[in-house]
């Protein structure tokens, strides 16, 4: 049976700048997302990201829940600068509304400028059907009936 | 529970920290340079299900 799951856009402060300099607000798709590590658990914030191939957390919260990051196996990731980034992967589990699902997760030193995780393609839009209703600042996460 | 999406008040003013928000996202109930300190802040806080954040260093453009 699938799951259906509702969530509001988020709205973050954001400065000026000379190509927007009436701005003063960014509309994001950013839910909280539990990261579960057997007994221990941490919410965070994470943005859905399409871009994303996979789900790639910070690795301060993978600290937080007891993951020995760099025992992962490593990942050589890039973004949209020529910088290379680097991430581990673990096996973990995350919580979405009450709904858990397993999940081969990076963490990565190299997400420090950036406010939140990324839940990419594999291992969250593999799971769930996303409808994004940007002008009504809505989401909406149905889980595949097959998981 | 009526959460608070909005957080443009709540987060603005903090630049580079971790930030522990309250269940509800209404209030900051943490503030550190790591999530370990952030989180115990939120639980002295009496905060038993705090969600955390980063707070950038400048609240710039993020194109991904």
């Amino acid at each position: 049976m699938s799951i259906r799951l509702k969530f509001d856009y988020r709205k973050f402060p954001a400065d000026p700048s000379e190509a927007f300099p009436k701005r003063r607000s960014a509309t994001r798709p950013v839910i909280p997302v539990t990261l579960i590590n057997g007994d221990r658990k941490v919410t965070n914030l994470a943005i859905i990201d399409s871009g994303a191939d996979l789900c790639i957390f910070h690795s301060e919260i993978g600290e937080q829940i007891g993951i020995d990051i760099e025992s992962g196996k490593p990942l050589i990731f890039n973004g949209i600068t020529k910088e290379q980034l680097t991430a581990y992967f673990h096996d973990i589990k995350i919580g979405i509304g009450g709904y858990e699902y397993d999940c081969y997760a990076g963490f990565s030193k190299d997400l420090s400028n950036m406010p939140y995780g990324l839940l990419g393609q594999v291992g969250f839009f593999d799971l769930f059907n996303i409808a994004f209703d940007y002008k009504r600042g809505r989401i909406e996460l149905t889980s595949r009936d097959n998981h | 529970m009526i959460e608070n999406t909005d957080l443009r008040k709540v987060l603005k003013g903090y630049s580079n920290k971790w930030i522990a928000l309250s269940a509800d996202s209404s209030k900051v109930v943490g503030v550190a340079d790591n999530p370990k300190e952030a989180l115990e802040q939120a639980h002295s806080n009496k905060e038993t299900t705090p969600i955390l954040t980063r707070t950038p260093a400048r609240y710039g453009t993020f194109i991904l």
